[in-house]
C-alpha cells in the first residue's frame, strides 16, 4: 500500500515540469496555433485599422481612422449602450445562476435528468436563441398570440415592445437565457467539490443562513463565479448576431457598428470597422485586467478563497 | 555558383507555374467546345445572396442537377447575407496576392458591388461574349448594357430582370395609394402601419431611390453626368421627407426591418400593411407557399417603379473558370430561363429577349401561369424606371444613415 502511493507520488513528480522551458515546450503546439491565428489576425487588423489597404489605394499609416471612430458623436452613445447591455445581462445572469446553483445543490443534487435538461441551452447557438426570442416576444409572436387568445389583451398593439426596443429587453432575455446554464454549471462544479463540511462547521457555530452564504459559500464560489461572469461579459460585449437581430436600428451596439462599417460598399470604411473592432478588444482586455486586479485584492483581504 | 544556378532553376520553375495557372485565364484563346471539355468534372462554387427560399430551391433543385447531367459539373451554392462580403473577401485575397485557386467561382451580383469589383480589378473576363447563349440577350437594352450606370463590358452575364412592386393585402387595404406621394400621406394618416428595410439593404435602398425620384420630380436627368448641386438639393428634400415620416412608421422609425424577408413577415403577421419586393412574382409564389393570404396583390406606382438586371460574374482568382462560364451560359438557356420564370418555381423575369427565341419556346413562355398577385407584363413594362448611377445610390445610403436614421 505504502509502496504504491510512493510510486504514484514519484510518477506525479515526473509529470510536473521541473524547468519553465519544459512547460513552454509542452504548451508549444497550442501556443503556436493561438499566436499564429489570433496574434496574426490581430496584427493584420492593427495594420489595416491604421489605414494600410493598398488595393483600395491606401498605403499610408495613420491614426485618422481611430480618431474618426472616437470623434463620432454616436461613439459614446454606442459604447454606453454596449456597456449597459453587456453588464446588465451579465449581472442578471450571475444572480440567477447563484440562486439556481444553490437550489440544484440542495434539491436536485443527485438528479441527473434535471441537470441534463439544464445543459440543453449550452448546445444551442446564440443565433438560434435570438430567432426564438423574435418568435416568442415580438408583437406578432407566440406570447402575444396566447395573451390575445385568452383575452388578456385585445390586439397585438397592446403587447409591450420587447424586441427591437429602446431598453434592449429582447437582447437581455436572449443573453440571460443562454448564459445562466453556463454560469450555473461553473458554480455547481465548485459546490460539488466540497464545502459541506465548512457549512456544517458554520452551523455548529450558530451562523444564520445569510451568514453562511455570505462568509462561506460566496467566498468559495466567487473565483469561478467571477471567471464565468467575465467570460460572459467579454462575449456579450463583442458579439454581433443577437443585437443585430434584436436591437434597434439606431443607436446600435459596437459590434453591429463594426460589422456595418466593415461590410460597407465603400472600401474606405473598412479601416474604421476594424478600428471599432480593436476598440472592442481593448475594452474587453481592460475589463479582464480590472477584474483580475479586484479579485487579487479581495483575495489578499481574505474576502474570497 | 550553385546558389545562382538553383536560383535560375527556381525562376524557370516559377515561370512555368505562373504560365500554367495563367493559361486557363486567357479564355479568349479557347473555343466553346474546348471550354466545355475543360469544365467537365469541375466543381463550381456559386456565392449568392441566400435570402429567397425559391431562388435557393431553383439553384439546388434544378440548376445543379441539370448541369451535372449535361456537363458533368458539380454546382455548389454558397449562400451569403450580402454579396458585398464576398467582394470584400476578394479584395483581401487580391491584397494578399492570391491570384489563383480562389474558392469563389461564380457570384450573383449587380449595382454598386459590381462597380466596386470592376474598379478594383476583382473580375475575370470579359467572358460574356464567349457564351453561345449570349445571342439571346438584347445588349442594346440600357439596363443590360449598363449596370446601375456602370458599363458591363462583358465582365458579367445577365441572369434575370427585376422590377420593384408594392405588396398589400386587398382584404385589409382595398384601395392602396398608387403614387409615392400618396403612399407617404397614407403612412402619416396610419401611424405604425408602414415601414421599409433599413438601407443599405437593397430593397430598403431602392425604396429610398423612389422617394428621391419623387422629391426631385425628375428621373431621366440623373442618367447623365453627376451634378453635385442639383443632387444636393434633391437629396436634401428626400431626407426631409423621410425624416418627417419616421415618427409615423412602424416602431416610430426607431427600428427598421433588416431585410425584405422580415418586412414580408410583418405584412403576413398583420403588423404593417405594405411590403416591397424587387421581384414582381414573389408575392404569387408566397401565396402558393402558404406564406401570404390569397387576397394579397401587388401594384406599381403610377409614375413607375425602378427596374434593373441582375447578373453573374466570375472572380479574378476563380479556380474553375471554365465550369463557371458553362454554368453562366446554361443560366441564360431558354430551358433554364423558362423554369426560372415559372411562378411555382421562382417567377423571376427572363434576362433574355423573348422575341429572339424560336416560336415553340416563345409559346411556352406565353403559356406560363402568371400567379394571382403578379401584374401583367405590359403593365410592368409601361411603368419601368431606370436605376440611377451607383454613385447616387451610395450617397443616398450614406445620407439616409446620417440624416434619417441618426437625425443629424
Amino acid at each position: 500500500m505504502i509502496t504504491r502511493s510512493a510510486t504514484a507520488v514519484s510518477a506525479l513528480r515526473a509529470c510536473t515540469p521541473q524547468r519553465p522551458g519544459t512547460l513552454v515546450g509542452l504548451l508549444f503546439p497550442a501556443l503556436a496555433v493561438v499566436t499564429m491565428l489570433f496574434g496574426g489576425g490581430l496584427a493584420l487588423g492593427m495594420i489595416q485599422s491604421l489605414g494600410h489597404l493598398p488595393v483600395a489605394g491606401m498605403s499610408s499609416l495613420t491614426l485618422d481612422h481611430f480618431a474618426r471612430v472616437l470623434a463620432d458623436p454616436d461613439f459614446f452613445k454606442s459604447l454606453g449602450l454596449t456597456l449597459y447591455l453587456s453588464l446588465t445581462s451579465t449581472l442578471i445572469a450571475a444572480a440567477i445562476s447563484v440562486a439556481a446553483a444553490l437550489a440544484f445543490n440542495a434539491l436536485a443534487g443527485r438528479s441527473r435528468a434535471v441537470q441534463f435538461v439544464f445543459q440543453i441551452p449550452l448546445t444551442v447557438p446564440h443565433l438560434v436563441i435570438a430567432v426564438a426570442v423574435v418568435f416568442m416576444l415580438a408583437p406578432s409572436g407566440l406570447l402575444a398570440r396566447v395573451l390575445q387568445t385568452i383575452g388578456l389583451i385585445s390586439s397585438a398593439t397592446e403587447f409591450p415592445l420587447l424586441v427591437n426596443d429602446p431598453w434592449g429587453v429582447g437582447i437581455l432575455a436572449a443573453y440571460v437565457w443562454k448564459e445562466v446554464p453556463f454560469i450555473t454549471l461553473m458554480i455547481l462544479a465548485v459546490l460539488r467539490a466540497g464545502g459541506a463540511e465548512l457549512l456544517d462547521v458554520g452551523r455548529t457555530l450558530k451562523a444564520g443562513r445569510w451568514q453562511r452564504f455570505r462568509y462561506i459559500t460566496l467566498p468559495m464560489i466567487f473565483p469561478s463565479l467571477g471567471a464565468a461572469s467575465l467570460i460572459v461579459f467579454a462575449y456579450t460585449f463583442g458579439a454581433f448576431e443577437v443585437p443585430y437581430l434584436l436591437g434597434q436600428t439606431y443607436p446600435m451596439m459596437l459590434p453591429v457598428w463594426a460589422y456595418k462599417a466593415y461590410s460597407d460598399v465603400d472600401l474606405l470604411s473598412r479601416p474604421e470597422g476594424i478600428a471599432t473592432g480593436l476598440v472592442i478588444a481593448a475594452v474587453v482586455t481592460a475589463a479582464v485586467a480590472l477584474a483580475q486586479g479586484l479579485t487579487h485584492a479581495a483575495r489578499r483581504r481574505g474576502a474570497v478563497l | 555558383m550553385f546558389a545562382q544556378r538553383s536560383l535560375k532553376c527556381f525562376t524557370l520553375f516559377a515561370a512555368v507555374i505562373l504560365l500554367s495557372t495563367a493559361l486557363p485565364a486567357c479564355a479568349g484563346a479557347l473555343t466553346w467546345p474546348e471550354i466545355e471539355a475543360q469544365a467537365k468534372g469541375q466543381t463550381v462554387d456559386w456565392f449568392m445572396w441566400g435570402g429567397f427560399p425559391s431562388t435557393n430551391a431553383y439553384v439546388n433543385g434544378y440548376v445543379a442537377p441539370r448541369v451535372k447531367e449535361l456537363y458533368d459539373i458539380t454546382l455548389r451554392q454558397v449562400p451569403v447575407k450580402d454579396i458585398a462580403e464576398v467582394v470584400g473577401k476578394l479584395l483581401a485575397e487580391r491584397q494578399a496576392g492570391r491570384g489563383a485557386g480562389g474558392e469563389v467561382d461564380l457570384m450573383w451580383i449587380n449595382g454598386e458591388n459590381f462597380r466596386t469589383a470592376k474598379r478594383h480589378g476583382l473580375l475575370f473576363g470579359p467572358f460574356a461574349d464567349l457564351l453561345p447563349n449570349q445571342k439571346l440577350v438584347n445588349w442594346d437594352k440600357p439596363s443590360v448594357q449598363n449596370d446601375f450606370g456602370e458599363p458591363v463590358e462583358g465582365l458579367e452575364s445577365p441572369w434575370g430582370s427585376a422590377q420593384v412592386v408594392m405588396i398589400y393585402d386587398s382584404r385589409r387595404t382595398p384601395a392602396p395609394p398608387r403614387t409615392v406621394g400618396t403612399l407617404l400621406d397614407w403612412a402619416r394618416r396610419n401611424p405604425g402601419r408602414f415601414t421599409y428595410p433599413a438601407p443599405p439593404d437593397f430593397t430598403g435602398s431602392v425604396f429610398v431611390r423612389h422617394v428621391f425620384y419623387h422629391a426631385a420630380g425628375e428621373v431621366a436627368a440623373w442618367q447623365g453626368p453627376f451634378d453635385e448641386k442639383r443632387y444636393a438639393a434633391a437629396a436634401g428634400a428626400t431626407y426631409k421627407l423621410l425624416k418627417d415620416l419616421a415618427p409615423f412608421l412602424w416602431r416610430q422609425g426607431r427600428a427598421y426591418p433588416e431585410n425584405p424577408i422580415r418586412l414580408s413577415q410583418l405584412l403576413a403577421d398583420g403588423e404593417v400593411d405594405f411590403a416591397i419586393s424587387y421581384h414582381p412574382a414573389e408575392a404569387s409564389k408566397m401565396i402558393l407557399d402558404g406564406l401570404y393570404p390569397e387576397t394579397v396583390r401587388t401594384f406599381v406606382f403610377e409614375e413607375g417603379t425602378i427596374a434593373n438586371t441582375h447578373f453573374v460574374a466570375i472572380p479574378f482568382n476563380a479556380a474553375d473558370t471554365a465550369g463557371a462560364m458553362v454554368v453562366a451560359n446554361f443560366l441564360i438557356s431558354p430551358e433554364a430561363q423558362l423554369k426560372k420564370a415559372d411562378a411555382s418555381v421562382w417567377g423571376d423575369f427572363p434576362a433574355i429577349a423573348l422575341d429572339r427565341l424560336e416560336p415553340h419556346w416563345q409559346a411556352r413562355f406565353a403559356a406560363l401561369p402568371r400567379g394571382a398577385a403578379t401584374l401583367p407584363n405590359d403593365v410592368l413594362q409601361q411603368r419601368q424606371l431606370p436605376e440611377p448611377p451607383s454613385e447616387i445610390l451610395i450617397r443616398l445610403e450614406r445620407g439616409w444613415d446620417e440624416h434619417v436614421l441618426k437625425g443629424r
